[in-house]
């Protein structure tokens, strides 16, 4: 109730407040008046150096033909529907790898039981790279969406699942103790205590799912597909177009910058108690 | 006030093993045979050094701990039962509670096993939730509807003082103010006993007189049993109507004192000083005994 008044508006108003916030928090920092000072020269000495031939101009693209490779992607090659198919996979492997690896996080750190029955298949499963995965993967499901959506799930899920198994296994007994003598029943201890105070590490869990994911979407559409970043980026080597490469590599840069960034701002919104700490 | 036993404990003993630094498994003795009642109504101190059991014998009244022999009755219920002593009663207790802790109150119905609250050192308030929210998610565990928990929670909040403050996060607060949201939410369940773990220790000595006279006017006539553990003699005297002393390795009951000053208590009572005067010079006794034993 106080909340609304100290900040006024509602609906329309909220979102653009918020969104403005959100873009201001995270990318403020690019045109920072201290970093522009940074900034401003290293793309004047990218556009400088190959030009005057210190590097050769065939191997290190200047600035300004990274920007013609981009408009002409975005032309000629559909780049901006391949940042969506990228963008689209990654939130379905991120979004299951979530969906799965919470809850089994939860009852494993809840109760001792189901740790003792699961966590070891976990603990043998979890040191596999990745990346191993890919020929049995591809073999399994095929070259197509489903290995790559797989692929993305299984670089999540683990750094999620074992932080988030981890903070809920360390919550604070005061906090449970002073609930179960208030009556709690397990249920409203998990929904009530466990999750809120694993919240903080959990985000941060999901931070590191999504590297590892990015680092996924990159193999998986290196190995398969018709789509994606990932494509573009072999593509474009076959041809030898480097200018193309240095293009989707900070496009996956901006992918992984922009969601680590969403993920920032939930925090901060959802964690909204530690901010008078 | 009138009688009965509010908290009866029968000879509660609890033993633990740790591990000590050669890695050998030692034996520690937290409490022997303790056998404690309690009245309705009476404010009751457990006074020791730390490390004496004071707080496990706290915890194992509030049933967050089973004991290893005796039993705990909290208005004539059992608290936990004690825990096995032998391999075939292990075994059978382990089967028993395969699913749930023996904590555990319910796995989907919330329902407290008994009518108590309990505070602890630093306050255990939910720093996630608001000062309302912490005091309305007790009262809904409690079983209240929507209406009368907000009823009753501001209620309580306006009577400790923190009805200016219903939106803040405890972060917010100061350590005083912290300390009075967990009494209100205590108090706003209307339990007939309230444990309380040092209650006092995390604020400064203002703040420690001022929370205590506030204390003892919230409760007034409420007929509330009042369980405190603490160290600090001078709280002791003024807050209880008596005092237990523990004495440390294995935790017992030592000694006790009936303090039979009328309240309001003044706190230059020449009585209170007195009995706190004879308290200090039976730890200093004992503190004292106990160093030359480890030399």
């Amino acid at each position: 109730m106080q909340v609304d008044q100290q900040y006024g508006s509602k609906g329309f108003g909220r979102l653009t407040r918020g969104a403005g916030l959100f873009l201001r928090n995270s990318f403020g920092s690019l045109f920072s008046r201290e970093f522009i000072k940074v900034l401003i020269p290293l793309l004047l000495l990218w556009e400088v150096i190959p030009r005057f031939d210190i590097l050769p101009r065939t191997l290190a693209p200047t600035l300004s033909d990274v920007a013609l490779a981009f408009r002409d992607m975005v032309i000629n090659k559909g780049l901006l529907l391949h940042i969506l198919y990228s963008l689209g996979k990654f939130l379905a492997g991120l979004l299951i790898a979530v969906f799965t690896a919470i809850p089994i996080g939860i009852f494993m750190g809840w109760n001792l039981p189901i740790r003792k029955h699961t966590l070891p298949l976990f603990q043998i499963l979890a040191p596999i790279p990745p990346p191993a995965w890919v020929p049995l993967t591809i073999i399994i499901f095929g070259i197509g969406l489903p290995m790559q959506i797989y692929l993305i799930f299984l670089g999540a899920f683990y750094p999620i699942l074992f932080n988030t198994y981890q903070a809920i296994k360390d919550t604070d007994p005061r906090y449970l103790s002073s609930a179960r003598v208030f009556g709690a029943s397990e249920l409203t201890l998990i929904c009530n205590i466990y999750f809120w105070n694993a919240l903080g590490a959990i985000i941060m869990s999901v931070k590191t799912g999504v590297a590892i994911a990015l680092v996924m979407l990159v193999i998986a559409e290196m190995y398969g597909g018709r789509s994606g970043i990932g494509y573009l980026l072999v593509e474009a080597k076959d041809f030898f177009q480097i200018p193309a490469m240095v293009v989707c590599m900070l496009v996956l840069g901006m992918i992984g910058w922009f969601s680590i960034e969403i993920l920032k701002f939930a925090e901060l919104k959802l964690a909204l108690w530690k901010v008078g700490r | 006030m009138e009688g009965g036993e509010m908290i009866e404990a029968r000879r509660i003993s609890k033993f633990f093993s740790i591990v000590n630094k050669e890695g050998i498994a030692e034996g520690l003795t937290a409490c022997l045979s303790v056998t404690l009642s309690i009245e309705k109504g009476k404010i009751i101190t457990l006074l020791g050094p730390s490390g004496c059991g004071k707080s496990t014998f706290l915890e194992i009244l509030a049933g967050l701990q089973a004991p290893s022999e005796g039993e705990v009755f909290i208005d004539g219920v059992r608290v936990l039962e004690p825990l096995p002593s032998t391999r075939a009663e292990m075994d059978a207790y382990r089967k028993r509670y395969r699913f749930l802790s023996p904590l555990a109150n319910d796995l989907f119905r919330d329902r407290p096993k008994h009518d108590i609250a309990m505070i602890f050192q630093d306050y255990a308030v939910f720093p996630w939730m608001t000062v309302l929210q912490n005091v309305t998610f007790t009262l809904k565990l409690r079983g209240l509807r929507r209406a009368e928990r907000e009823k009753q929670a501001l209620f309580y909040l306006n009577k400790v003082g923190l009805g200016a403050s219903l939106h803040k996060y405890p972060s917010q607060l100061s350590g005083g103010m912290r300390q009075r949201l967990a009494f209100a939410r205590a108090l706003s369940v209307e339990p007939k006993a309230i444990l309380m773990d040092e209650p006092f220790a995390a604020v400064d000595l203002l703040t420690r007189e001022r929370l205590q006279d506030d204390l003892l006017k919230l409760l007034d006539s409420s007929g509330i049993t009042i369980v405190i553990v603490t160290h600090d003699v001078a709280e002791a005297a003024y807050l209880s109507d008596e005092i237990i002393i523990f004495s440390p390795s294995p935790g017992t009951i030592r000694n006790r004192f009936t303090i039979d000053v009328p309240r309001p208590r003044r706190r230059d009572h020449p009585e209170l000083a007195d009995i706190q005067e004879r308290i200090s010079r039976l730890l200093k006794y004992d503190i004292d005994n106990e160093s030359e034993y480890s030399i």
